[in-house]
């Protein structure tokens, strides 16, 4: 449990998205800011680099090949010792019910597409408690 | 209408009944849905409960039955049949029509109560029996009072003879409870009525009202303020009781008493001899047994005895405790000895009666769980203030997961998640005590496996939730309930502000004057020019008009649309109807609305109210068939209505679509020839959409000719009428056998109109409606055909009659010379579906204006629609040419 964050050191950002521009976009905005950027491709891959890594911030996709954001966030919450890793979802969707399925499946933030990279850099910076 | 109160009950009640009867619709396809049910019942309850701050007993006789209808559905002791809906609907308009009574007269009207008290029978017969108290079947869905042991020093303070009753009540086998009411403080304020729900205990044996603390000096008291303790006794079963106080359950405390408990002996103490002779020979008859011997005795001796004195207080309960055949001998002696003793123990409990006091229980889940309230953490008021917006989201989106999106099986990983993606956010923002704050708060709420303490803290760290977080913080119930409201916060709209239409209106008639007034601009920069020679200046000006000009269009918008009303405002109404006239009809119609938010100007959304509600009530009166009918026709015996509400360049467009029985031209042409509105050859000649559109004239069609025909058609000239009225079109596309849409085309906003101005009369400004202007023409004089008195003229091979407008008006004519190259402007108009050449002296520009009807004596005059201020001050008549030519 990490409650002290730590400013110092990097933050490590975990970005899952089978789309290579997205996660082209989110490595070039986030780089910039200062993140260490690692990618995903789906949610099995996901997951798998969850449990062997320890990150301070997942940038999730909903729609992907061989399993969803919304089930590897899930396996992800129920994992012991791993689980508290927040996680933001960035979806398509803009309903109130797709929001709340996100929170349901453990994530903390949603954000809708396009994500401004102004705001996206701004969340990640204040979800891993990075001060500018 | 009389106070604000009242005023703004009639909105209250309006929208709560309308929330009512659609979430009944709802029920009645859906009627598993607790969500629903729940609102609906809400909306009645809170209903009950402000009208219950009027004196119209009929009104809320009638909603408390149906309160208790929905109760018993929401219990799931009842289930919602059509006819149980019908009823409550009937109950609903019954008390919506006495609203309007309220609102016009101030009371109900006469007979009102006769009207409730038949509905308020039919509703109540559909409750399930009472249960008995000893009935097992309803303990699940009820909420129990805090039974307790009270002390029950207070039932001596209650009058003697209501005890004796009470008293005498029980020795013939009916259990006792004393009831201790304690209102809340503000209870008037949401429409209790605690005397009042006292004095409706069943069974009642004394009530005895006190204050609950001294009462200060009249000049400090505060009437609004609650502070009343009411005690009743009651030989009712303890479950009716309950119903009876089911909203303050929670302030209600009952006990079961034994008789004897009442036995309090009170009275002047004295000396008589007599009294030790009655205690001689009582003692003596009730070591005999001999109990009709004593109480002969007992009476004998208390006809004596002055009333107000210890012994006759004595003598009385005995008396009363001899009414049972076999009387306990200890209360017997005890009674007896206090005649002469001046004073008396409390009665013993009888040997041979339980006290069935068996009943202590857990004080309610609320008081308990008020420990977990005061168990907030320290640190300072409202501390979020620092927070960036996106920041403040984060926030809120952990309190929306804490609040009710938490998941058993990962309730490690998101509490966790959670308390990682606070701690950050806080981290750079707020005090060390805030984030150690938050750190206990989470320590606390993995500890006990829910969000409970974690959420009260985010409240805290966000500043605006403090009740929320208190609610939240006491029990599961509580709990629930809180979530409850916290969820209807977050439907409701969140910052509406509701304006009285009056003043959009002013805005809207102000914005209008300074479009008008920013038009002079232009001539004054005109007159710099001409007049004092000054381009410089004439420049300027009309830069400045520029951006005047901009800005006022832009405030036009603005303005326009805060106007803007979703058409919802008056579909809502068509679920209901659509049904009700269904069921009548015996058709079975499902109703699709599509569109509802699409927005228009208010004036036009209310327009289109009536028409709308003609053509749905036509298509189902003749457009669609019974299901007989549409089964032998190969249809589905469901038919569909669709109303169909969008946006189409700036028209609002609502389209009414049946797939009824649509509309056949022959028998229309039939009906036509018929009522002499065309001979057969000429009907013969119509195309059918032209015979389609007959339905459209005036006079065309009566309810009696229509039924004949089992086409529509009825209002169907109402209907273009109004719409015509507000600008707008009808048009009707019928295919028989296939169904019928009739759509009605309406401008979005109806505050600007566009006119074309002429002159006539010799120079005088005249506009006329762009609506109805088909095109501008130029004729010479010529080719003006004369009929008699009539002027007509050939535009490309239709024969146009040509009026002109100076004749019409009754202004100056100019003079003609014989010239028969002259020219004529004709302005061709198309006025009910007919075009007219209309003969001016000059065309002028087109511009927009903001039409003001006449008013006053004005008014009086045909002809005109209303007036314009043009730019440089003068003022346009509009003309209304249906009235004119």
């Amino acid at each position: 449990m990490s409650d002290a964050p730590n400013s110092i050191q990097s933050k490590r950002v975990l970005v899952i998205d089978d789309g290579i521009t997205m996660r082209l976009f989110y490595r070039t905005i986030l780089n910039a800011a200062d993140f260490e950027v690692e990618e995903a491709t789906n949610g099995v891959e996901g997951f798998e680099k969850v449990v062997g890594n320890s990150y301070d911030l997942l940038i999730v996709d909903i729609n992907m090949p061989k399993m969803d954001g919304y089930t590897m966030l899930r396996s992800i919450r129920r994992e012991p010792g791993i689980g508290d890793v927040p996680a933001v979802t960035i979806s398509t969707e803009a309903a109130e019910s797709d929001s709340r399925k996100a929170f349901e499946s453990g994530a903390n933030f949603y954000l809708v597409k396009p994500v401004p990279p102004d705001t996206l850099t701004e969340v990640a910076r204040l979800m891993t408690g990075m001060t500018k | 209408m009389t106070t604000p109160l009242l005023i703004r009950f009639v909105a209250e009640a309006r929208e709560l009944l309308q929330l009512a009867s659609s979430g009944l619709l709802a029920l009645e396809k859906n009627p598993g849905d607790e969500a629903v049910v729940n609102n609906v019942f809400r909306s009645v309850h809170t209903l009950k409960g402000s009208s219950g701050l009027f004196e119209f007993v009929a009104l809320t006789k009638l909603v408390h039955a149906g309160e208790d209808v929905l109760s018993a559905v929401r219990a799931g002791q009842l289930s919602l049949t059509s006819e149980l809906v019908d009823l409550l609907l009937d109950a609903l308009d019954r008390i919506g029509a006495w609203i309007d009574d309220i609102e016009h007269k101030g009371r109900l009207s006469d007979g009102a109560d006769g009207v409730s008290r038949d509905m308020t029978a039919a509703l109540r017969g559909w409750l399930p029996a009472l249960p008995d108290a000893s009935g097992p079947a309803q303990e699940a869905p009820r909420r129990a009072a805090a039974v307790e042991i009270l002390d029950v020093d207070w039932l001596a303070r209650i009058d003697e003879a209501a005890r004796l009753e009470a008293f005498r009540a029980c020795a013939q086998g009916h259990a006792l409870l004393a009831i201790e009411y304690v209102p809340v403080e503000d209870c008037f304020f949401s429409g209790e009525d605690p005397v009042n729900l006292m004095r409706q205990i069943p069974a009642l044996h004394g009530l005895l009202l006190e204050g609950t603390e001294p009462w200060p000096d009249l000049d400090t008291l505060d009437p609004y303020r609650c502070a009343l303790r009411l005690r009743a006794i009651s030989a009712a079963p303890q479950t009716s009781v309950e119903e009876l106080f089911r909203y303050v359950i929670e302030q209600v405390a009952i006990t079961p008493v034994a008789a004897h408990q009442l036995a309090v002996l009170a009275g002047e103490a004295d000396d008589n001899p007599v009294y030790e002779d009655f205690v001689e020979e009582a003692r003596d008859l009730s070591a005999k047994g001999d109990w009709s011997g004593l109480k002969n005795r007992t009476q004998a001796l208390l006809n004596l005895t002055g009333s107000t004195l210890f012994a006759a207080s004595a003598l009385r309960w005995l008396d009363a405790l001899l009414d049972v055949p076999a009387p306990d001998p200890s209360q017997v002696a005890v009674l007896i000895a206090a005649v002469i003793d001046g004073e008396a123990p409390p009665l013993p409990a009888p040997a041979s009666t339980v006290v069935s006091a068996s009943g202590r229980q857990e004080r309610t889940a609320v008081e308990a769980g008020a420990t977990v309230k005061s168990q907030s953490f320290p640190s300072s008021a409202n501390p979020a203030s620092h927070l960036s917006p996106i920041g403040r989201e984060i926030l809120e989106a952990q309190r929306f997961i804490l609040e009710s999106l938490l998941k058993p099986e990962m309730f490690p990983g998101q509490i966790g998640s959670i308390r990682r993606t606070v701690a950050n956010v806080i981290s750079g923002v707020m005090e060390k005590a805030d984030c150690a704050a938050w750190s206990a708060a989470c320590d606390a709420s993995e500890a006990a496996g829910t969000g409970t303490a974690a959420l009260a803290e985010l409240n805290r760290i966000l500043g605006s939730g403090a009740e929320v977080g208190a609610e939240v913080g006491a029990t599961e119930i509580a709990q629930a309930d809180a979530s409850a409201t916290v969820h209807d916060q977050r439907q409701a709209p969140a910052r509406i502000l509701k304006v009285d239409q009056a003043k959009i209106d002013t805005l809207m008639n102000l914005i209008g004057e300074m479009v008008v007034s920013k038009n002079t601009l232009p001539f004054l920069a005109r007159r710099a020019e001409n007049v004092h020679g000054s381009r410089e200046m004439a420049r300027e000006i009309k830069d400045i008009y520029a951006v005047i000009d901009r800005l006022s269009q832009e405030m036009q918008a603005a303005i326009m649309a805060v106007r803007m009303l979703p058409v919802s405002e008056v579909l809502d109404r068509f679920p209901r109807l659509v049904r009700d006239v269904a069921r009548k009809l015996g058709k079975r119609v499902e109703l699709v609305i599509e569109g509802e938010d699409t927005a228009a100007d208010k004036n036009i959304v209310e327009v289109l109210s009536d028409p709308l509600l003609h053509i749905v009530r036509n298509s189902l009166d003749h457009g669609i068939e019974t299901p007989e009918q549409r089964e032998a026709a190969g249809k589905n015996p469901d038919s569909i209505l669709i109303i169909r509400a969008f946006q189409e360049g700036d028209q609002v467009v609502i389209e009414v679509q049946d797939d009824g029985c649509g509309i056949d031209p022959a028998k229309i042409r039939a009906a036509a020839v018929a009522k002499g509105l065309m001979d057969a050859e000429r009907a013969a000649r119509l195309s059918d959409q032209e015979a389609i559109n007959l339905v459209f004239a005036a006079g065309f069609s009566t309810a009696a000719s229509v039924s004949d025909l089992s086409g529509r058609g009825v209002g169907m000239d109402v209907v273009v009428t109004t719409v015509e009225k507000a600008g707008g079109s009808v048009a009707l596309n019928s295919v028989k056998g296939v169904g019928t849409t009739v759509r009605i085309s309406l401008p979005l906003s109806m505050a600007v109109t566009r006119v074309m101005m002429v002159e006539a009369g010799g120079g005088m400004l005249f506009g006329i409606p762009m609506e109805h202007i088909a095109e501008t023409v130029r004729i010479p004089r010529s080719r003006v055909k004369k009929i008699k008195q009539s002027e007509s003229f050939v535009l490309r091979d239709t024969i146009v009659p040509l009026l002109r407008l100076d004749a019409l008006l009754g202004v100056p004519q100019p003079l003609w010379f014989g010239d028969a190259d002259q020219e004529e402007a004709v302005l061709v108009v198309k006025i009910n579906g007919a075009l007219t050449g209309l003969v001016v002296d000059h065309f002028r520009e087109g511009m927009d204006i903001i039409l003001k009807p006449f008013d006053g004596i004005l008014s009086g005059i045909g002809g005109y629609a209303g007036t314009a201020l043009l730019g440089d001050g003068r003022v346009l008549l509009v003309l209304n040419l249906k009235e004119l030519v």
